[in-house]
């Protein structure tokens, strides 16, 4: 546990360094939430360059440039360009704390059982542990197909520097990470909620969303990819709608490290891409972080020849062959959606929100539905039967991308209830200086 | 004013249906039964009586080395019915071993990799001499070299 502790208290400082080398001006929840997962990110940053470069991993060789890593953000930091005041305390907040609390005892309440931890994620973090570095023999095995050798591995890094902390390979609390993860977004979402709505709501969606940001997989890589991903297309929208500068790079690098997740990461950041082409095609290139921190991974495992399961065989062919059955695939999905009523809620405030804030929140409403279209598109491609494919994913899936459409439709019913427009009165308005 | 209140109803229902009361139960509750239910919960997925193959799996490991070929016979030699279990778990808790399966996601038989390994782990099963000679026994399980 100790381990565990030290290896989320290192990633923050490193991560504190980073953010306010990128954002001067962050304070409060969203700065500690930023670090977190800028820290995170930095972790796999470093521990992939290390691989590629043939350094075998070890405490000090990893140290070393996570402390050059941090010391060089220290150097660069930026003067503030926003004078953000600090984030009111409100009693809502306390059940939020609680759930999480709540949530680090039930992630730590036995090592790590899920079946994805042991045959994909922890595995591939202790082979790597004991490799000292990707084994690339192991990932290119035919036979070990299973792990998802194309997955990015930014989580089993995540996992291997705890061990590397602890001196051995233990899976009985690596449950806090995903803690963290699911924290650090939470603070986000509360820091960014109250720069344009007043405390309860900002308060209360934070409660609302806090069981989506709590995965029930602890272990897996849906918390931190739910926790990059909402981060980075919540800052996109700050982005658009604030033209704040600072939020064009916490977005872009959020989607960037969510790319470096999951297949799922990379894409949402296809589905950000084009929901900003859509929405103001002249900003795409500001997405040029993410793709940076994507792109290693994707050349090096075209360069191994690492499968992808959804397109292998002949994926055109599974399109084609089930598009005839469309409508039956479509009715399933809809029996097996998870919490059917939420998403009816959901659905019915897009449609009692005026006009006006549905096209104010375009970038999220676009690039949800496009990123729900690639998840359906994917039950015609796999390979696998299409009925337990449905079965095993699409909660998780619908889960992934709850809180970024809950989060705008909740704040604009919140503030049409409220007769708030464009938030006048917020509580912690962003000040230009 | 209408849709104000429908707004308003929306809200109040999005609420309702998000907030998790078992997370903020969770603090309050005894974990004892939790933590049994989920330290046991991977061995319990599976048809079959698997609660001491991790533990089998910990001494195969400290009685072999990084880089060793080893396969696994279990009683049901099918994928779906505990052979993808046994390889995936072996596959965790055998981490620089190369563990090879026996049979494929489509039951077909792989003896190539029976030949090919220098172990063979046997579980609940009995051994035979042809399998190789018996290393060590217990937990269930024996561990044999080729």
């Amino acid at each position: 546990m100790t381990a565990t502790i030290v290896a989320m208290l290192s990633m923050t400082v490193v991560g504190l360094c980073v953010a306010l080398a990128i954002d001067r001006s962050l304070r409060g929840p969203m700065l500690l939430g930023l670090a977190y997962l800028y820290g995170s990110g930095a972790i796999f940053i470093v521990m992939f360059v290390m691989t590629i470069l043939h350094i075998r991993w070890n405490l000090l060789t990893v140290s070393v440039p996570l402390i050059a890593v941090a010391a060089l953000a220290l150097i660069r930091r930026q003067p503030a360009t926003v004078n953000r005041p600090p984030v009111k305390p409100h009693w809502l907040d306390i059940p939020t704390a609680i759930s999480i609390i709540g949530f680090g005892l039930f992630a730590t309440a036995a090592p790590l059982w899920e079946w994805d931890f042991w045959a994909i994620w922890g595995l591939k973090a202790r082979l790597f542990l004991d490799h000292g570095g990707i084994d690339w023999r192991f990932l290119e095995s035919p036979w070990n197909a299973f792990v998802h050798p194309d997955y990015p591995l930014l989580v089993p890094f995540n996992f291997d520097f705890v061990a590397l902390l602890n001196g051995g390979w233990s899976d009985r609390w690596l449950g806090l990470l995903s803690v963290g993860w699911a924290a650090a977004v939470l603070l986000i979402i509360r820091g960014l909620a109250s720069d344009e709505s007043s405390v309860v709501p900002a308060a209360l969606v934070t409660l609302v969303v806090t069981d989506l940001a709590a995965s029930r997989y602890p272990g897996l890589a849906e918390g931190p990819l739910i926790a990059f991903g909402v981060g980075g297309l919540l800052f996109i929208r700050r982005a658009l709608h604030n033209n704040d500068s600072a939020a064009w790079r916490h977005g872009p690098i959020l989607l960037g490290l969510a790319a470096s997740t999951k297949n799922e990461g990379l894409a949402l950041l296809v589905s950000a891409t084009i929901a900003l082409l859509i929405i103001r095609r002249r900003d795409v290139w500001r997405l040029w972080p993410s793709v940076a921190i994507a792109a290693p991974w994707l050349i090096l495992r075209a360069t191994h020849y690492l499968p992808t399961d959804i397109a292998s065989g002949s994926a055109l062919s599974r399109v084609l062959y089930r598009s005839r059955f469309t409508g039956d695939i479509l009715s399933y999905l809809a029996a097996h959606l998870y919490e059917p009523w939420f998403w009816g809620s959901i659905l019915l405030g897009l449609l009692i929100a005026p006009s006006v804030m549905r096209r104010r929140e375009g970038f999220v409403l676009i690039a949800t539905v496009i990123q729900i279209g690639f998840y359906i598109g994917s039950y015609f491609a796999t390979p696998h039967d299409a009925r337990w494919h449905v079965v095993t994913s699409w909660p998780r899936l619908t889960d992934q991308m709850a809180i970024p459409i809950t989060y705008v439709v909740f704040l604009a019913l919140a503030k049409y209830v409220a007769a708030m427009k464009d938030s006048p009165d917020v509580e912690a308005r962003p000040v230009e200086s | 004013m209408q849709r104000r209140i429908l707004a308003l109803v929306a809200l109040l229902a999005i609420v309702a249906l998000r907030i998790e009361p078992q997370l903020l139960q969770m603090p309050f509750v005894n974990h004892r039964v939790l933590s049994i239910i989920l330290t046991r919960w991977p061995e319990t997925q599976m048809p079959g009586d698997w609660l001491r193959f991790p533990r089998f799996l910990q001494q195969v490991r400290a009685r072999t080395k990084e880089g060793d070929k080893i396969t696994v016979i279990i009683p049901s030699m099918k994928w779906d019915e505990g052979y993808s279990y046994a390889f995936y778990r072996s596959s965790y808790f055998l981490t620089g071993r190369q563990v090879l399966p026996l049979v494929d996601a489509e039951d077909h038989s792989h003896m190539e990799n029976f030949y090919g390994s220098q172990y063979v782990m046997v579980w609940h099963r009995p051994v035979h001499p042809r399998m190789g000679k018996v290393v060590w026994e217990g937990e269930g399980g024996a561990l044999l070299e080729r």
